[in-house]
């Protein structure tokens, strides 16, 4: 008898006992939605991480240094950074100017009253700042060389400042002010459009020329670099590098310091992903064995059932082998529905939880549908054994006699 | 010879307290196109022996030649290929499936003989006419009475036209007058070439057949020709 002519009568059967058949489903269901929704949203978190951090920059070095004795080494330390031009392709003073607290007005309008985001964040940089940051310019010109040297007051600003304040104005070549001091805005970044979460963006910034800081902040101490490696390898040296070099330099009873890449970050994100993954995944396997062990079950009670009909199969001319394949293939079909309406359930779930957890549309991926369904058919196989082995090797007299 | 059984014993629980010799040395031989009637008490062992002629069971000692091959030398694919091939069954139960229609049921065993599904459908439609109930095809055996479910049983033995008809008190659960339709459908398989083998324990009922085999105690007590007996 073939396969497919076995099927229908799979088919046939199951829907004969409908109730029952969607009971016994109930785990298969839950177990494969459960899965999908988990492991989606593991991706789905670990995919966003990954591009916030390549929207920041890959290969990027934070270095801080701080010294509570009053001793300045912020010159030392920049000059150390630049000599490591084999590894390094930037590096920039990376400060906040916090006295104006978030304020950037351009007429009545100021940019600390942004709904979305809230009070941008005002950078103290070099040229290079935006090569280190990973920023490129929309409009007008980035912080030059000579702005930095010469202490011009010009701007450039973020993509969601310069939406607040301008709107579709021309924002170029006109004055703002931060706190009492007023500068030029001569250029604006490209949006990187990572809208993460709600309440901040990496385009909430405006970016001045470092040499300000001591018209700012009253200080010439800079504590905070961005160093740009030129590869993954390279980061690492540069790490090695410039801890020797601090170590060297700070007395740790004196101050303190931190050299840190988001590459190793990266790499713990990537490996809790996995972790998360393998529980979330155990908790939804243990959860389809249980289901499994339900489709047994109620193959066991089937085949009691319909232990006559079996005999009156075996009579009629089934072999052991068709009853066997019969049963097998009820178990796998009842599986291999329930795992669809499991992607079903798991697609509404994967959906609800990325809109609620993450605020984005997430969908469960082909490939993990597949495997899914597969391994759903696959379950109905394995657990299928068992009861339909009993079915099969029943003695047709025996069967027939039963009640 | 169509079916030779030599020395059969069938024992259940042999050696223990409770051994049951339900055929205690039975040697019978069939020929082909022969009308049968197997007559014997209750517990006699006619059913026992009918599931050893049909190969839905096996003989504890004894040999079973089906035409000419020993069965029990054989596989359960090739014993299931010889029901399927060889015998349709009757029995006394009906035992149809209950989740299928009449039409279904006539069917299975042309699906398990892998026939198309359209010439299926043709030769169980022609069985279910044979019987008389083809306007019932559409039915399930619980919206119909008894003769019609054990009509419905014949068509389903005689779907794949097979050269041995074993019916096991086909008429046990009938009243008389059903009884006869079905006795009648029985002869008239017979007569199209059929050998066909009549379980009963009735007299009147095995005084229809051509030949009479009585059965006690799981041993042959009396066989005869019973052509010009019936009444
Ligand atoms: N599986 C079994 N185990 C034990 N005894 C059985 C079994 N099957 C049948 N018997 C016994 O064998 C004898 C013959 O049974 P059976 O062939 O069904 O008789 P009949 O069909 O003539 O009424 C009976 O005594 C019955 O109880
Ligand atoms: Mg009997």
């Amino acid at each position: 008898m073939s396969i497919s002519r076995s099927m229908k009568m799979a088919v046939k059967s199951i829907l004969s006992n409908k109730a029952r058949t969607v009971l016994t489903m109930l785990g298969i269901i839950i177990g494969i939605a459960a899965v999908m929704t988990i492991v989606s949203v593991v991706q789905g978190t670990n995919r966003r991480s990954m591009e916030m951090y390549e929207s920041q920059g890959t290969n990027k070095i934070d270095v801080y240094a701080y010294q509570w004795n009053g001793k300045d080494i912020s010159q030392k330390l920049y000059d150390y950074c630049l000599s490591l031009n084999e590894l390094v392709a930037g590096v920039t003073p990376n400060m906040g100017y916090w006295g104006a607290g978030g304020s950037v007005k351009y007429m009545a309008a100021d940019a600390a009253n942004n709904p979305d985001y809230g009070a941008p964040q005002v950078a103290l940089g070099s040229d290079q700042y935006s090569l280190c940051n990973n920023f490129t310019i929309a409009e007008g010109r980035d912080l030059s060389y000579l702005d930095v040297k010469m202490y011009n007051q010009v701007i450039v600003l973020g993509a969601a400042v310069k939406d607040y304040l301008f709107q579709y104005q021309n924002p170029i070549g006109q004055r703002v002010t931060l706190g009492a001091n007023t500068f030029e805005v001569i250029g604006v970044y490209k949006a990187k459009d990572a809208g993460f979460s709600q309440g901040w963006s990496l385009d909430n910034i405006a970016v001045v020329p470092y040499t300000l800081n001591r018209m700012l902040n009253n200080s010439t101490m800079i504590e905070s670099f961005v160093v740009k490696a030129k590869s993954k390898a390279a980061t690492t040296e540069a790490i090695t590098r410039l801890t020797g070099f601090l170590s060297g330099e700070i007395d740790p009873n004196m101050g303190y310091f931190n050299v840190y890449s988001q590459n190793e970050w990266m790499d713990e994100n990537a490996s809790a992903t996995k972790m998360y993954s393998y529980v979330g995944g155990g908790v939804a396997g243990i959860s389809l064995l249980v289901g499994g062990i339900g489709i047994m079950n109620i193959m066991l009670v089937t085949v009691k059932e319909r232990t006559r009909e079996i005999g009156i199969r075996r009579a009629i001319g089934g072999s052991r082998r068709t009853i066997l394949v019969q049963f097998l293939l009820e178990a796998a079909v009842v599986c291999g529905v329930g795992g669809l309406f499991g992607l079903a359930l798991g697609l509404v779930g994967t959906l609800v939880a990325g809109k609620l957890m993450l605020e984005m549309v997430l969908m469960p991926g082909v490939a993990m549908s597949a495997a899914a369904f597969a391994f759903s058919v696959a379950l109905g196989l394995v657990f299928g054994i068992y009861p339909a082995v009993k079915a099969a090797w029943l003695q047709p007299v025996e069967a027939l006699r039963s009640e | 010879m169509l079916i030779e059984l030599a020395n059969v014993y069938k024992i259940y629980n042999e050696e223990m307290e409770n051994e049951v010799r339900a055929l205690n040395g039975v040697s019978l031989k069939i020929d082909r196109g022969e009308f049968v009637g197997i007559i014997g008490a209750s517990g006699s062992g006619k059913s026992t022996l009918m599931n050893i002629l049909g190969c839905l069971d096996l003989p504890t000692y004894g040999e079973y030649y089906l035409n000419g091959r020993d069965v029990s030398e054989l596989s359960d694919r090739k014993l299931s290929h010889v029901r399927s091939r060889e015998v349709g069954f009757i029995f006394q139960g009906f035992n149809l499936v209950e989740a299928l229609s009449a039409l279904e049921n006539v069917e299975l065993p042309l699906v398990y003989q892998g026939v198309s599904s359209w010439r299926r459908r043709e030769m169980a439609g022609d069985a279910l006419e044979r019987v008389g109930l083809l306007e019932r095809a559409r039915h399930k055996p619980s919206e119909m009475s008894g003769g019609q479910q054990q009509r419905v049983a014949i068509a389903r033995a005689i779907s794949t036209n097979p050269p041995i008809i074993m019916a096991d008190e086909p008429t046990g659960a009938l009243d008389t007058k059903t009884g006869k339709v079905v006795l009648e459908i029985l002869s008239s398989i017979h007569r199209d070439g059929a050998t066909v083998l009549l379980i009963t324990h009735n007299n009147d009922i095995a005084a229809q057949t051509e030949r009479l085999v009585r059965i006690s105690d799981g041993v042959i007590i009396e066989d005869r020709d019973n052509r010009g007996a019936a009444p």
